[in-house]
């Protein structure tokens, strides 16, 4: 049981600040993700949390506890390192008795901990052998071994699954989401670039990025209801389609008039003062599908990406830098050069105003976004 | 001849003349070590006659007698080597390990002084290091030449294991930190067992170096009973004269614990040799 409390954490390296004064509260038992692009300062985050990175000023507290210059061992906290860390010239065994035996357990304990690691992480045929000698996936098992025997309050992994081939690192992420469900006391920490591994496993995402926090969150909140245009962005995969444009018209009944040559109907009220504003349209390519009728928009398709289930299509509008993408349903008959028109639910379209945060939705109706005439 | 086979038939040259070149090599550096050893085994007299003969009858008795003559300072050169490889090595680990793993003010400039001391040269330093030794009374004894040979020799050894730990990667460290080791725990658990391959490399290159040390052995050292081979050899030289088989008998036996240690451990040597560069 552990409850995390940071307030205006502040890293600087020499004088370069690298966070730029961090609020965020952890409850006991939740499953955190920090996801941000990299050089975003995730693991400094975390590393700072461990307690090897002194912070630069702020508050770190665990459970009340004021934490910053408590030593990386007496915080209770256990991490799972990147590269794994593990000791090359001692075993499995002896790897996870490490800490054990410096923290003075007697060996009849140590081994009946390791034991019961073992068999959680099915490592138990590979005590005796040494690091060099198993798989990438069995040595990440063997760092997760050491962070659990421990039995720490707080869990930390940097990045855990980036050294594992693809279909490793989804076998693995299911297996951190069973240990997780095995161990519902204990907080967890995870860093990643992966938005996929964020979705998947977290009970609240934090997105950084520049050391600064963007939005905190549930997955679905964030997927739906973006903050900004970065999280808009960098939550979901191919990520959102962004389409600028001036307020046409303000009020309930907001119009966006996009440089792309349309105009959009957007059930977002607005201010009367942003009328004439810069602002961007965000539509998640799930979010398109084909409409002969009485389309949104109509444009080129320049290339498609079958991918069975489901197509990737590009298309050419006029004053966008990049292709806008759709995800189309595989069974449809596309291909280059074709015309096709696009609409989307009025509810799924994201407004942001220029300085790029998100204009909030009211509450959402499922009305079809209509061309406004 | 097609071009594959005239390609063939120039490798095949050039590893040949590779290979008489190593073995002209080799026999020019062995030769030399091996007439010594045979002379040991012949009469003074058949040594200037016939020098590039085998010996006429092979008898130990120069061997044995040699023997007699050079055991005091085998024990001598035995002390002295082992206690300032264990010193130098252990001190210079410490150091190395401070160096690239504790946090400390103004670490580049401790670095340059640590290091630097490999420029010091022995003979600038010997009058003040005579005076001092006296004054501190270990003038003429096995500690003398056992402080001086670590003293002139952690530089390097440092030099040669602080490149090695730069490689070693901090998340090990940062790992047993986690794990609660204190830096002591750290060093000798974590880090020291990962440097064993440059660890053996320094003390193989210390060892080559204490047992054959010559000009401090000379100058600090004047009662036979503490001197080390080097200088009892030479005094040897002197006393015996002409006697040449005798001579040659002590030098191959003071060489020979050397040639074996290096034959085990050429590896390590060489490891040693190449290790700091490039960094
Ligand atoms: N020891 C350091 N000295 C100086 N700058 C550093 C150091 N460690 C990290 N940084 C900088 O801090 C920023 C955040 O780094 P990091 O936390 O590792 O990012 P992430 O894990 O999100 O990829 C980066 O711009 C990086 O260059
Ligand atoms: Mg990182």
């Amino acid at each position: 049981m552990a409850e995390l409390r940071l307030r205006d954490i502040r890293k600087n390296y020499g004088t370069v600040e690298v966070l730029h004064g961090i609020d965020l509260d952890i409850r006991s038992g939740e499953f955190v993700v920090f996801v941000g692009p990299s050089g975003c300062g995730k693991s400094t985050l975390l590393r700072a949390i461990a307690g090897l990175e002194d912070i630069s000023s702020g508050e770190f507290r665990i459970d009340g506890a004021l934490m910053n210059d408590v030593a990386p061992s007496q915080r209770g906290i256990a991490m799972v390192f990147q590269s794994y860390a593990l000791y090359p010239h001692m075993t499995v065994f002896d790897n996870m008795a490490f800490g054990l035996k410096i923290a003075g357990f007697r060996k009849d304990q140590i081994a009946a901990r390791i034991r019961q690691a073992a068999e959680i992480l099915q490592l138990t045929p590979y005590l005796d052998r040494y690091p060099r000698a198993l798989s990438g996936g069995q040595r990440q098992r063997v760092a997760i071994g050491r962070a659990i025997v421990r039995d720490p309050k707080v869990f930390l992994f940097d990045e855990p699954l980036s050294n594992l081939d693809a279909a490793l690192r989804v076998a693995t992420r299911i297996e951190i989401a069973k240990l997780k469900q095995a161990m519902p006391g204990a907080t967890m920490i995870y860093v990643t670039h992966d938005q996929v591994e964020a979705m998947t496993l977290a009970d609240r995402i934090v997105v950084l990025r520049d050391g600064r926090i963007e939005q905190v969150g549930s997955p679905v909140e964030l997927y739906r209801r973006p903050a900004n245009l970065f999280v808009g962005q960098f939550i979901g995969s191919p990520s959102m389609n962004v389409l600028g444009g001036t307020l046409a018209r303000t009020g309930p009944d907001t119009r966006v008039e996009l440089d792309a040559g349309f105009t959009v109907a957007v059930p977002i009220p607005t201010e009367a003062a942003m009328q004439g504003q810069r602002v961007h349209l965000g539509i998640r390519p799930e979010d398109l599908r084909p409409c002969s009728t009485d389309p949104l928009f109509r444009a080129t398709i320049s290339l498609v990406e079958q991918l069975g289930e489901v197509q990737l299509t590009y298309l050419d509008l006029p004053g966008l830098a990049a292709p806008l993408i759709a995800k189309l349903p595989g069974h449809l008959d596309l291909h280059p050069g074709r015309d096709i028109g696009l609409t989307a639910e009025a509810a799924n379209l994201h407004l942001f105003d220029r300085h790029e945060n998100a204009i909030r939705p009211a509450e959402a109706g499922h009305k079809v976004a209509v061309p406004a005439e | 001849m097609t071009a594959a086979s005239s390609r063939s038939f120039w490798a095949g040259m050039s590893q040949a003349f590779l290979w008489a070149l190593l073995l002209s090599v080799g026999v020019v550096v062995v030769y030399p070590l091996l007439w010594m050893a045979l002379g040991g085994f012949k009469s003074n007299s058949q040594i200037f006659e016939q020098p590039f003969a085998l010996p006429l009858q092979w008898s130990f008795a120069n061997y044995l007698s040699a023997w007699q003559g050079v055991q005091g300072y085998m024990v001598s050169s035995l002390l002295i080597t082992v206690v300032s490889t264990v010193t130098t090595v252990f001190i210079s680990a410490w150091a190395a390990f401070g160096l690239t793993r504790t946090p400390m003010p103004a670490k580049p400039l401790v670095t340059a002084i640590v290091l630097g001391g490999m420029m010091l040269s022995p003979t600038v330093a010997l009058v003040p290091l005579v005076r001092m030794l006296q004054s501190l009374g270990l003038y003429d004894t096995h500690w003398a030449l056992i402080i001086l040979y670590t003293a002139f020799r952690v530089p390097f050894t440092t030099f040669l294991i602080r490149a090695y730990m730069l490689d070693l990667p901090r998340d090990l460290d940062e790992a047993a930190m986690m794990d609660g080791a204190n830096p002591g725990q750290i060093f000798r658990r974590i880090i020291l067992p990962l440097c064993r391959p440059i660890i053996m490399s320094c003390i193989v290159l210390h060892i080559l170096f204490a047992w054959n040390e010559y000009l401090f052995a000379m100058i600090f050292t004047n009662n036979p009973s503490v001197q080390t081979l080097p200088v009892g050899l030479t005094s040897m030289m002197s006393k015996q004269g002409t006697d040449f088989a005798q001579v040659f008998a002590a030098m191959t036996i003071s060489a020979l614990p050397i040639v074996i240690i290096f034959f085990l451990t050429q590896r390590y040597f060489i490891r040693g040799l190449t290790e700091g560069i490039g960094k």
